[in-house]
């Protein structure tokens, strides 16, 4: 194995895997410059420097063993964070997705309509000196000609070719696309405004027929507006992502940009009402599910730990079984239960002899997303606290025996602080986790239920996490930059509980 | 034999109690694999029939590609699990053993980056993501590789944190022998530290499986094509939609995929414990 580490063949290995790595990395960093993602372009580049300086040279040992960790955690979390946090600043969501320049040309593309005279053409796509072209025949007045982007020519009728229906189909100079071509032209072409008149164009409709059109806005760059050249109005950049007209905020061009409105988000978070209102809901729930179910779950796995902290009969079959809801994979368990709780046919009606529609009231969605939560969790504690119950030094409860105390007040003058000042970082760590518990929720009740007709988006039991989820891929408007500033501050409570719990268990002491 | 069970019934009608209550809907998944109905009823709590028609379904009906999943799903929770102990053994070692500059802060850096719960950060990592597919098609969004890049990275932290608390528990004299002797820290690591740190990395790295095998939300988002799926995404769809309630093949599916796992947790449930907590108590 030596020989793996020391000497030409290790230098050898090293300089080959380096270099792979390097040329792959470069490889991806130049065609992310090509498509213009310059910061991605440029973490890539710093990747690759940081990774050839620190094996090839001996610059820092330490390094050699971080590089590779760091890097990944630097791209997909502390970039992401960062991301998130740059998010949060705009007004990222449905209809503002895209950059100010892709959305002047969406604009411009979408501003075309057909001319008052409302003339359509029969054509034929072909090219002439290989530029993009079209053969135009007015066939009511036997008018052909050959127009491009910039310019029309007129065709005399004794130099065409017509087919049975009167269409132009050759011309001089000009080629028709064949079958082959055509299946592959359709967007190159139909983003062409082929020349008519001064004022309008010949915009493809299918492959074989064209209608007089005009462009309803014009973009002015100078400016940086937009002038309908229909009834004169202008829209200017609103500064919050649209062009909209000054004297008429409603009037905007759709679709807007991401444009950076700042700490907006965060103040509508605060003042707007319609955010304010489901999100303190949504809190207050997530606040009571994760507090009853790290108390509930607690108290189950404690009162088992107690239970068996003997070694009475079947012990480790009690054990093994126990256990089984948490060796179980999470999301398939999840799902089932899902199924118990349906009301036609669910076993859980079966079982009571009732017939609760579990998921459609407020009250029995949450009462079943305790209870599933409960299954769920319980051996865990259980696990940690006859884990922590045979820590307990035997000579305090001897002693406490001794002195006349009965198994009861043992329990709660002793054994119960004890485990409680043992466990508490983990029920904080418990309560973190369920805080952020995306999968339950998501999986089980999908945050329901809700009332569709008000439009509202939280459910009765959507907590923070799955609500913020909800913002930013739901069905209807999705706004990343308002459920950005969500996460940050979910964020911020979560790290400042779980931060709480480690300073209880001292960790931070070790290196402090 | 009167006297033990009068005094400890009470600890038998718990665990009894509660053991029930585990095994219900395990039972109840069992039964229905069996099936035939394709419901998740509770008709009777003796099945009348066991029929294998579920499990036939899920390897040859070719709608759905269970094998594949099942495939992608080691795969990706496998890749996850090898690489991401190997990257992050290596940062705990040097976050617990070599002394260097800035290695307190690091360390708080770490804590707090871990504590980030990566579900936060989704609509983050989907645009990246969705914007590195836009100029390297083979890792972007909806590829395989660009899910196990994102999970690495996501598993980085945790990792790390979880491995730095093994490793400071590994007693220091051996590799400081090493150091003595002549050895460099890259030697020391590998001649020293992975052979005895074998077994915790070995649990730490299936935990880690466990945890990928696990994971939702990101492979649902991920993971669009059908034959990319894994396990878990591709069985939440027989039952996703309001008129699709396929539990027959579930159950199956379930069970199938399930049993791995649940052997490796209960063979190593004592590391498993201690894995836990070693992250936030110490000693």
């Amino acid at each position: 194995m030596t020989f793996m580490l020391r000497g030409k063949f290790a230098l050898l290995l090293k300089v080959v895997i380096v270099s792979l790595i390097s040329a792959i990395l470069l490889m991806l960093t130049q065609s992310a410059f090509a498509q213009q993602e310059y910061v991605i372009s440029g973490f890539l580049a710093l990747t690759v420097l940081a990774i050839a300086l620190t094996y090839l040279t001996k610059i820092s040992i330490p390094l050699k063993f971080f590089i590779p960790g760091i890097l990944l955690l630097i791209a997909f979390v502390i970039g992401p964070i960062l991301y998130t946090v740059t998010m949060s600043g705009f007004n990222y969501k449905t209809g503002n997705i895209i950059s100010k320049q892709e959305a002047i040309i969406q604009i411009k593309a979408r501003a075309i309509q057909a001319a008052p005279s409302g003339e359509s053409f029969d054509i034929k796509l072909g090219k002439v000196n290989g530029v993009p072209a079209i053969l135009v025949s007015d066939i009511a007045n036997l008018k052909y000609f050959v127009s491009t982007a910039d310019s029309r020519i007129p065709v005399d009728a004794r130099d065409v070719t017509l087919d049975p229906n009167g269409v132009a189909i050759t011309a001089p100079n000009f080629t028709a696309l064949t079958d082959a071509q055509m299946s592959n032209a359709d967007t190159s072409y139909s983003n062409i405004h082929f020349k008519y008149l001064d004022k309008t164009f010949i915009a493809l409709e299918g492959f074989d027929a064209g209608v007089v059109s005009e462009q309803a806005l014009e973009y002015l760059p100078a400016q940086d507006e937009f002038k309908s050249l229909i009834d004169g109005a202008v829209y200017k950049d609103n500064g919050r992502g649209n062009y909209a007209q000054p004297d008429n905020k409603a009037a905007i061009l759709e679709p807007g940009w991401r444009a950076p409105i700042w700490f907006e988000n965060y103040t509508k978070i605060m003042s707007d009402p319609r955010v304010r209102g489901p999100l303190v809901r949504v809190f207050i729930w997530t606040v009571v599910f994760a507090s009853l179910t790290v108390l509930t779950t607690f108290a189950l796995g404690l009162l088992l730990a107690l239970a068996l902290n003997k070694p009475i009969h079947g012990r480790r079959i009690y054990r093994s079984i126990l256990v089984l809801p948490y060796a179980m994979p999470s999301v398939m368990s999840i799902l089932i239960w899902g199924g118990m709780f349906n009301t036609e046919f669910g076993a859980i009606n079966t079982l009571l002899g009732t017939h609760i529609a579990w998921f459609s009231d407020p009250n029995f969605a949450r009462v079943a997303v305790i209870l599933v939560n409960l299954w769920l969790g319980f051996p865990y504690f259980y696990l940690i606290s006859s884990g922590s119950l045979q820590a307990i030094p035997s000579e305090l409860l001897e002693a406490a025996a001794i002195d006349g105390a009965n198994p009861r007040q043992i329990f709660r003058k002793i054994t119960l602080p004890l485990l409680l000042q043992i466990l508490s970082p983990l029920l904080i760590a418990s309560f973190a986790f369920n805080f952020n518990n995306f999968n339950l929720i998501y999986l089980l009740t999908g945050g329901g239920p809700r009332n569709e007709l008000d439009g509202q988006i939280a459910g009765a039991t959507d907590i923070l996490i799955s609500y913020t989820y909800k913002i930013a891929f739901g069905a209807g408007t999705q706004d990343l930059g308002l459920a950005s500033a969500i996460s940050l501050i979910i964020f911020v409570l979560v790290a400042s509980i779980s931060l709480y719990g480690l300073r209880k268990s001292k960790v931070l002491d070790t290196f402090a | 034999m009167k006297k033990w069970l009068m005094h400890d019934s009470w600890r038998h009608i718990i665990a009894v109690g509660v053991c029930l209550f585990s095994l219900f809907p395990l039972y109840l998944v069992v039964i229905s694999s069996f099936a035939s109905s394709g419901s998740l009823q509770l008709t009777s709590f003796v099945p009348h029939e066991i029929s294998f028609k579920n499990y036939h379904l899920l390897f040859n009906n070719p709608a759905i590609p269970y094998l594949t999943w099942v495939k992608n799903s080691l795969i990706i929770a496998g890749s996850v699990s090898v690489l991401s102990v190997m990257i992050g053994s290596a940062s705990a070692f040097a976050f617990s053993r070599l002394a260097f500059k800035g290695r307190k802060t690091g360390i708080q850096l770490l804590l707090l980056v871990q504590m980030f719960p990566a579900i936060l950060a989704i609509s983050a990592v989907y645009v990246i993501m969705e914007r590195v597919g836009g100029f390297a098609p083979a890792i972007g969004l909806g590829t395989k590789p660009g899910l196990l890049l994102v999970y690495l990275g996501g598993a980085m932290g945790v990792n790390i944190w979880l491995l730095k608390g093994f490793v400071d528990s590994i007693p220091a004299e051996l590799d400081e022998a090493a150091k003595i002797d002549g050895a460099s820290e890259v030697q020391t690591y590998w001649l020293i530290f992975v052979p005895l740190a074998a077994p915790v990395l070995a649990v730490v790295s299936l935990l880690s499986f466990i945890g990928t095998f696990n994971e939702f939300i990101l492979a649902r988002l991920f993971l669009v094509d059908m034959n990319n799926r894994t396990v878990a995404v591709g069985l939440q769809q027989f039952i996703g939609g309001q008129y699709s309630q396929n539990w027959g093949p579930f159950a199956a599916g379930s069970i199938l995929a399930s049993i791995p796992i649940v052997i490796i947790f209960l063979s190593l449930q004592k590391y498993i414990v201690s894995g836990l907590t070693a992250g936030s108590v110490k000693g």
